[in-house]
This record gives structure tokens, sequence and C-alpha cells, in this order.
């Protein structure tokens, strides 16, 4: 079972490394936030999956936090798009 | 049975969030992109969560928050792409040249033309 989380995890940090291309490359900022936020969901998997292999409870929470504060910045930063600074 | 359960749902998540990811590589514009993003969420981040749950049964530490972490995938993720792509179509981002319909730029017009007459 462990060998499964393990090769989940690394398959999540490729499908991220993947992504990094589009973040680099995209032509307007909204694919780079759009890309961004996928990177973050993905890197909040692969601590989880990371967490059920190598047993340690700890990384849990850093990927209940990651899950949860990434859409704050996805939202924060339309908002900011839309309407400016304010 | 049960380590095959989880082998199965992984695969499907795994698979999803490949396609996904290679979406976000070829699509011609950020509004298709938005697309895979959400179907790389929905199809593939909550089968490998249930995977989680399933190896390791739903009130261990892992599953619990496997769970939790779907719950709120499942809550926020709507709201981030629609967000997204509404602050991308106001900003004036370009659709793709081949995209065949654009219905707020259609009901805009016909609310202008109706006000004009």
């Amino acid at each position: 079972m462990t060998g499964v989380y393990e090769a989940v995890a690394i398959g999540e940090v490729v499908i991220a490394a993947l992504l990094l291309i589009r973040l680099a490359s995209g032509p307007t900022v909204s694919d780079r936030i759009v890309a961004l936020n996928t990177i973050s969901t993905q890197a909040a998997l692969a601590v989880l999956f990371f967490a059920a292999f190598a047993r340690r409870t700890i990384y849990l929470d850093v990927a209940l936090w990651l899950a949860s504060f990434s859409y704050l910045g996805a939202i924060v930063w339309s908002r900011y798009l839309e309407r400016g600074l304010l | 049975m049960r380590e095959g359960i989880v082998i199965a749902l992984a695969a499907i998540g795994g698979f999803f969030s490949l396609t996904g990811a290679v979406g976000m590589l070829r699509m011609p514009d950020v509004y298709c992109r938005i697309q895979c993003s959400s179907m790389t969420i929905t199809m593939g981040a909550l089968p490998l969560l249930v995977a989680l749950v399933v190896g390791e049964g739903p009130v261990s530490s892992y599953g619990s928050r496997a769970l939790l972490v779907a719950a709120l995938l499942l809550i926020v993720n709507p709201a981030a792409s629609h967000a997204l792509a509404r602050a991308a179509y106001k900003t004036g981002v370009p659709m793709w040249p081949g995209a065949v319909a654009d219905q707020v730029r259609d009901q805009v017009a016909a609310e202008a033309q109706s006000e004009a007459q």
C-alpha cells in the first residue's frame, strides 16, 4: 500500500513540474494564476500522500493548510485583476 | 481487495491529473485552461483522496484529513475557477480565434440595441 502512496506523490510532483512550464510561459497573468492554483492543489496532494507514505502525521496539517489557503490567493488575485488594488 | 480498489482509484486520479496537465500545456486560451484546471481537481484529485480514504479507513488521521481536503476542494474550487474566469473576461483576455460563442458579448449587444430603440 505504501508503494502506491509513494508513486502517487512522485506523480503529483512530476505533474506540478509540467505545470511550471505553463506558469513560466503563460502569455497573460490569468494563465499564470490558473497554473499556480493547480500547482498548489497538486502540492497539497503530494504532501498528503507523502505523509501517508512516510507515516508522519505532522505533514497532514501542512497539506490541509495548503489546500485551504491557496484558493484565498487565487480569489484575491482575481479581485485585484478586476478592480485594482482597493 | 482493498489494495486493488486503492490502485484502481489512484490510477484513475493519476491519469486524469496527467491529462489535465497536458491540457494546461496544449489548450489555446485561458478559458479552456481553466476548464482543464477544474477537471484536474474534480476528476484527478478527488479519486486520489478517496483512494487514501479507502486505503487508511475514514476514521484514521490520514483518511479524515483526506476527507477534509476533499470537502474543501469541492466547495472552494468552483468559486475560485469562476472568479478567475470572470476576472480574465473583464480584463479583456482574448478568446481563441476559433471560439464560436460569446454569450456575454451577445447579451450586452442586445441590451444596447433595445435601449437604443
